[in-house]
């Protein structure tokens, strides 16, 4: 069913980011202003050629009590906490903790731990003495260090969508404020590198030797990333910019093909015009899901070709940052945002030249302007579509 | 919490080793040998190819589907589960550290914790909502919590499928262990034409229960979305009262049951 009722804008009153480009939105912001790729090797051991965008930043240690929790993916969060400490203040000052949610999305939650503790199991026939399953591999283990390290006393899940995992909580809880079950939100989302998505991403044919070229005519496949956002969702407050829909859909036809004329991606798009009384006119901007697959940048072109048409700039930020899996979607509903408060768009780093087949406006500069909407596309493993329209103050 | 939102309670489902569906449940029909869900509704080559979770929620949402009379193509869906495709990802990480081989590209797509909601989709045409989550023991309640927003947002039906596979034996000890169950019940928003309706839910709170958990086996009762199967069962028995979701090892939510004649 296609909901077509107007949703009521929330506002988002925090962002944080870490990723290969930066620990933090400013660092982040500075980097993508370079145009550079930061992808790199990988230094996990791998039988094949690939590049990946890694978190070069120390992660902070988690303190005593939350000690057991400590792995990539907590540890990530308390940094991305670390960077909204005022935002986090203030949103304990307005709201009663237990209004205040706490919805992530993660694909890989602490496979990274998990991987480990099975190459020690595979070694010595025992788990690692400071193993444990539900501190450290489950979706339970960040959301009970994110609560511990926020406050945040209200429903809290860990939506877990492939790579419209970090997208889908902005969904849930623009959802839950509307209908007053809470009055704020933490959401996002954390993905960490770790082998078995390298290894499955080789083995789908889906992986690129290179750093990824999304919508380039030479484009080969994808660079994984590793990465994490976090956004303050509130009823109202010190508005950075405005949720103001979600459109969310699924292709229905291919467990990991996308649908090759990006139905589902239309409608998720649709809804979420729809949603926010919108024609496609008023969108200023797109940062594509854009992975660099051949297949999937095709679908995802014809898509926003068909809603669109060719004008709407278009960007995916892939090349620098690399496909951060369960936290694309967060991450580049955050940096599709900078368009609204910085009045600028990286260029879509190594689309040029482009595909002859992708008709669509790709940005291959980095582009100044007024950008009062922008909508940022994550699509997933299972035809899962998500499409989030943010907009200026 | 201060806001909760009523809804009906249009359908159940269930699939369990010993009993493979809410009516054999309710009638207390169970199997003498272990049964193993087929899929049947999923289409022929994601049936070969799922899991035994992924199969087993399927059973389980097409029976609470079919028992609300659901628009399949139409019908949002919330998908929950603790640990998700575990054994798969095992399996993966077998092929990959044990055997050194190149991971089967099928097994790494349905490895996602939204395999379930994937292949379901797909098998059912729908090209509407779906979504999958996790909160360990808490996931019944916030797959429940999801589908009320859901249900406040858009004013249609929700169903919500939960399940976990047997632990897997490397990663828990055998105390904790638990077997494969899995729980689906289909929710609908409370129209003005449906006052005599049997059974409305009011929730997720945190409250303390007022009915007792059913018994089960201690393999079941480990099982993360056993807080489903209690759900189920005031339900089926009409029985007014507050339902844990969590059975004391989570957050404390719980679901209030509101029964025409409980």
């Amino acid at each position: 069913m296609t909901p077509t009722a107007i949703a009521e804008p929330v506002a988002i009153t925090g962002m944080s980011l870490c990723n290969a480009l930066g620990s933090s939105c400013d660092e982040v912001r500075e980097a993508l202003a370079e145009s550079e790729t930061k992808l790199g090797p990988s230094s996990i051991e791998l039988p094949f050629e690939t590049q990946v965008g890694a978190i070069r930043v120390e992660l902070p240690a988690l303190d005593t009590e939350l000690g057991p929790w400590a792995t990539r993916v907590t540890r990530i969060a308390a940094l991305l906490l670390r960077n909204l400490e005022d935002e986090l203040t203030r949103l304990r000052q307005r709201w009663r903790k237990d209004r205040i949610a706490v919805i992530l999305g993660t694909s890989t939650a602490g496979a990274e731990t998990t991987e480990a503790a099975f190459r020690h199991f595979l070694d010595t026939d025992q788990l690692p003495d400071d193993y444990d399953l539900w501190r450290q591999h489950t979706y339970g283990a960040v959301l009970h260090v994110v609560r511990a390290l926020t406050g945040a006393q209200g429903p809290g899940w860990v939506a877990s969508t492939a790579c419209t995992s970090s997208a889908k909580p902005l969904a849930s809880a623009q959802r839950l404020i509307n209908a007053d079950l809470v009055d704020a939100a933490i959401v996002g989302g954390i993905d960490t590198l770790c082998a078995m998505t390298l290894f499955g991403f080789n083995s789908l044919g889906a992986l690129s030797s290179k750093p990824c070229r999304p919508f380039a005519a030479a484009r080969d496949g994808i660079s994984i990333g590793e990465g994490g956002a976090l956004l303050v969702l509130e009823r109202r407050g010190r508005a950075i910019a405005w949720l103001d829909s979600v459109g969310e859909s699924s292709d229905a036809y291919h467990i990991s093909a996308p649908h090759p004329r990006g139905l589902g991606a239309q409608l998720a798009m649709r809804q979420a015009l729809a949603r926010a009384g919108c024609d496609p006119s008023d969108v200023d901007h797109i940062n594509a899901h854009g992975t660099g697959t051949r297949h999937n940048d095709e679908a995802e072109a014809h898509a926003i070709l068909e809603v669109f048409g060719d004008e709407v700039p278009v960007v995916s930020t892939k090349g620098y940052t690399g496909h951060t899996l369960g936290a694309a979607g967060a991450t580049e509903a955050v940096l599709a945002s900078f368009a609204l408060t910085q009045g600028w768009i990286p260029a879509s780093l190594g689309a040029a030249p482009l595909d002859e087949k992708i008709t669509i406006h790709i940005a291959t500069e980095r582009t100044t302007g007024s950008f009062n909407r922008v909508l940022s596309n994550s699509f997933a493993f299972g035809g899962n579509n998500v499409s989030v329209l943010l907009r200026s103050v | 919490m201060t806001t909760s939102i009523e809804v009906i309670v249009a359908g159940v489902g269930l699939f369990m080793s010993d009993c493979p569906n809410a009516a054999d449940w309710h009638a207390q029909k169970r199997s003498a040998e272990p049964q193993q869900p087929n899929g049947a509704r999923l289409d022929r080559r994601a049936r070969g190819r799922s899991s035994v979770l992924t199969k087993a929620l399927a059973e389980a949402y097409f029976e609470a589907a079919d028992a609300a009379g659901a628009d399949l193509v139409e019908v949002s869906a919330v998908f929950g589960s603790a640990l998700g495709e575990v054994g798969t990802m095992l399996g993966l990480l077998n092929q990959i550290w044990r055997d050194r081989e190149e991971p089967s590209p099928m097994a790494f797509a349905l490895s996602v914790h939204n395999a379930a909601s994937g292949v379901v989709s797909i098998a059912s045409k729908n090209r509407g909502f779906t979504t999958s989550l996790g909160a360990d023991h808490d996931t019944p309640a916030m797959a429940l919590m999801e589908a009320m927003g859901l249900i406040a947002d858009r004013g249609e039906p929700v169903i919500v499928a939960c399940g976990d596979e047997p632990t897997p034996v490397a990663l828990v000890a055998e105390d904790e262990a638990w077997e494969l169950a899995t729980f689906a019940i289909a929710l609908a928003p409370v129209r003005g034409d449906d006052h005599g309706a049997r059974v409305r839910l009011r929730g997720p709170i945190r409250a303390a229960p007022t009915l007792a958990a059913v018994e089960v086996p201690p393999g079941i009762a480990r099982n993360p979305q056993v807080g489903l199967l209690d759900l189920i069962c005031a339900v089926q028995e009409g029985s007014s009262g507050l339902v844990a979701l969590d059975r004391g090892r989570g957050g404390g939510w719980c679901m209030e049951v509101l029964c025409a004649n409980g």
